[in-house]
């Protein structure tokens, strides 16, 4: 039993007249993968109807599998289905954070040359593990089993309770084991009228389709609600858990209307040592942008107009961006072809949740916001040759106070010491002509790192300022006895 | 004659006393000087991504609208004033991905503080006008409530403080009204029904569009009923229906399209609830 943990997906309904709402996962396993505990899911929205995605990248024993999901309505069983899990490899791929590379020209020997090559953090997996077996009924549960489906690899039931008592006893007799956090949002969800989705893997299926992995499960319903119930997936009350969550939209960004929802740092230079700790680098990045930002905001990684009618897709690109076959994939059925009704925009968000700080599930809205965006990281390789022209010794003053622009950049976004980049700002230093540097400024060009203009004294700025045209409107309207 | 009144008797061109004298005297300058304060923490402290032209576009429109239609009507021009709090809150309030948007809220919001009146006051809250308008008539315009997070409730705190002292209470009842009612609502539903945490609820009301619209759109005292009592009614009435609004049809920028379908009642208010109206 020690090995039972269970992987919740909730789906929530508040309320009378509606249907629906949807989804925070748990996932177990702590692994030494660049975000821990995260989870993926892809929300088509189209009005008031959403397609949900869940990933199952589990690797654990099939039969150890299972999965809870509060969901609004009994779903049909054409609202279920299981989906190749290539999609999610793909998606995030194409919107993943990059390092764009550009090439320097040496000045005293022009080369018409002008490579840029980029690469994408590679894909990481996570891991959750669930069990259940001996589904069985009791009347002292208070648990009705709405309805049953085989759908693909998985035996569903959907389930609907009338305390949480109950449904949390039938759960642990049926061999889940339900976190702490978990159980008290039972509640709230089985007021709001919700049922509850449970997955296992139908063994015989799944062996016959000789698969190694379990498929994404995608559901399907219409409700006003725009969210994802993050709650019930707090299972864990150690630590913080990640979610990305790729949505398609008709017209544009997707934005959270109840946390704030703000951008990772992006286009920054940065020193070209960081290129092979790529992961490492945008890893602490996050990190840092999540503390800065109180670590109670949403992400955004990317954001474009996919459509098929629009042009560049990604700048750069480091793998395909998503075409008609993902759009079937992920449940977007409004695109028909090359016309203006297949409007199509992907944004994708990154959440790092705990319960004190998320105490709220995540409610979305769509905006007309059509801007592009993509986590960006510039790396600029030096020249190579001989720099003894005038304009040589000048690209290598520049190349100097640009590394060391650099160096604080990095530190800024990533609080990574810079005690080693004495020997990175310094590399061609001993190529300058002492005799022509009179007019090398000792500049401190770069202190300020991110770009930041010190909020507090732009702020007391403003204050003065209002003040200040404040005391001219008194004067004149002074005089005119007002 | 000591040295303190000799240089009284001079008139110092800045003198604080005058100075706080004039402030105080019209609860504008307040809204002004806090609505800004709100703006800069805003594009510093919260690093809004909004181009400067986007303001420039908002008050450039809103105050020639302004100026022109007092120069019009031949009103004092320290009507600037209001025209600019209307500016400022657009600001605040409503995001567009074209100039073209903002422009149109500018000009509706200022237009219909001199077209839709009725007996002297205006129909419906300008700022507020003026974003349905830029939303239901350009589809480029939207709202962002969750644009200010949850930590700026201090700052909302200090500000009712200072609402308070400084004015004597303004039209803090009609925000209270509000607030109150849609909080005790909430938490009844949130908490008490649904079997929530209070942090859940108490996040939902630290959201600082909610506070905005409270403290500085509803108290609006040109759209809001002049009897103290019927204030207190009709921003009740706002806090009900938005309750209703958000906790059924998930509709997050409630608030705004509440006031925007009962600001006209308060015609039927002053009808029923005599009382002198308003004047800055």
């Amino acid at each position: 039993m020690n090995a039972v943990k269970v992987l919740i997906v909730l789906l929530a309904t508040l309320g009378v007249t509606e249907t629906y709402a949807f989804c925070g996962f748990y996932v177990a396993k702590t692994d030494a993968n660049l975000f821990n505990n995260k989870s993926e899911v892809i929300y088509v929205r189209d009005g008031k109807k959403s397609t949900i995605t869940m990933s199952n990248d589990f690797d654990g024993n099939a039969k150890d599998f299972a999965m809870v999901v509060p969901v609004p309505v009994v779903l049909q069983e054409n609202d279920i289905k299981v989906v190749d899990r290539g999609i999610f490899e793909k998606l995030h791929d194409y919107s993943a954070p990059r390092i764009v590379e550009y090439y320097d020209q040496n000045p005293c020997q022009p080369v018409y040359e002008d490579v840029m090559v980029e690469e994408s953090m590679s894909r990481v997996s996570t891991q959750s593990i669930t069990m259940m077996d001996n589904v069985a009924m009791n009347k002292d549960y208070k648990v009705t089993i709405e309805a049953e489906y085989e759908v693909g690899e998985y035996d569903i039931l959907i389930l609907s309770a009338q305390e949480s008592d109950g449904l949390k006893r039938w759960l642990l007799d049926n061999g889940y084991k339900i976190p702490s956090q978990a159980e008290e949002v039972l509640q709230p969800y089985i007021r709001s009228k919700m049922k509850f989705f449970v997955v296992k893997v139908n063994l015989e299926k799944y062996n016959q389709s000789g698969s190694e992995y379990l498929s994404p499960i995608q559901i399907s319903f219409e409700d006003n609600r725009f969210m994802l119930p993050l709650r019930l997936g707090m299972a864990n009350s150690k630590g913080s858990q990640d979610m990305l969550m790729y949505f398609f939209t008709k017209n544009g960004r997707v934005e959270s209307t109840n946390y704030r929802t703000v951008e990772v740092p992006s286009n920054r230079n940065i020193p070209l040592f960081v290129e092979p700790k790529f992961q490492g680098f945008y890893r602490d990045l996050f990190k840092n942008a999540y503390h800065e930002e109180n670590e109670n905001s949403v992400f955004v990684e990317y954001a474009w107009d996919v459509s098929p009618t629009a042009g560049v897709k990604c700048d750069p690109c480091v793998s395909p961006p998503p075409v008609f076959a993902e759009f079937q994939k992920a449940g977007v059925n409004w695109v028909s072809g090359m016309n203006q009704s297949s409007k199509v925009f992907f944004t994708r968000l990154h959440v790092r949740y705990t319960r004190d700080d998320f105490p709220q599930d995540l409610f979305f809205q769509e905006t007309p916001n059509t801007e592009r965006f993509q986590g960006r990281y510039v790396i600029t390789h030096p020249a190579s040759g001989d720099f003894s022209c005038d304009a040589g010794q000048n690209y290598l003053r520049d190349l100097e106070k640009r590394r060391k622009k650099e160096m604080n950049e990095l530190t800024a976004l990533t609080g990574w010491d810079n005690k080693y980049g004495d020997n990175y700002v310094k590399e061609f230093s001993n190529q300058i002509k002492e005799e022509s540097t009179p007019f090398v400024s000792p500049s401190n060009d770069g202190g300020s790192g991110g770009g930041g203009l010190g909020f507090k004294p732009m702020y007391l700025f403003a204050l003065l300022t209002l003040l200040g045209v404040a005391w001219m409107l008194q004067l004149n309207w002074n005089k005119q006895g007002v | 004659m000591t040295g303190i009144e000799k240089i009284t008797a001079l008139r110092p061109i800045f003198s604080i006393r005058e100075w706080m004298g004039w402030f105080t005297r019209d609860g504008r300058h307040f809204q002004i000087l806090y609505l800004s304060l709100f703006l800069t923490y805003g594009i510093f402290n919260l690093g809004w991504d909004v181009g400067l032209t986007k303001f420039f576009v908002i008050f450039s429109v809103g105050m020639a609208v302004q100026a022109l239609a007092l120069y019009l009507v031949k009103a004092p021009m320290h009507g600037l004033k209001s025209g600019l709090i209307t500016c400022l809150g657009l600001c605040l309030l409503l995001k567009a991905d074209s100039h073209w948007a903002l422009a149109i809220a500018a000009t509706v919001a200022i237009g219909s503080k001199f077209l839709i009146r009725v007996r002297g006051k205006h129909l419906f809250n300008p700022a507020n006008i003026g974003i349905i308008a830029a939303i239901t008539l350009t589809n480029d315009a939207w709202i962002s409530p969750g644009q200010w997070g949850s930590s700026i409730i201090l700052l909302f705190l200090i500000g009712i403080l200072g609402l308070v002292v400084l004015f004597k209470v303004g039209r803090v009842d009609t925000s209270l009204g509000f607030l109150l009612t849609f909080a005790a609502l909430d938490f009844c539903r949130t908490v008490l029904y649904l079997g929530w945490e209070p942090e859940v609820w108490l996040h939902k009301m630290q959201n600082g569009s909610l506070l905005l619209f409270a403290f500085f759109m509803i108290t609006d005292p040109k759209t809001t009923p002049n009897a103290p009592v019927a204030r207190i009614i009709w921003s009740m009435l706002v806090g009900v229906i938005t309750f209703v609004v958000t906790n059924w049809l998930y509709f997050h920028t409630a608030p705004i399209w509440v006031l925007f379908f009962i600001a006209p009642l308060t015609v039927l208010f002053d009808r029923f609830f005599k009382h002198k109206p308003f004047q800055w």
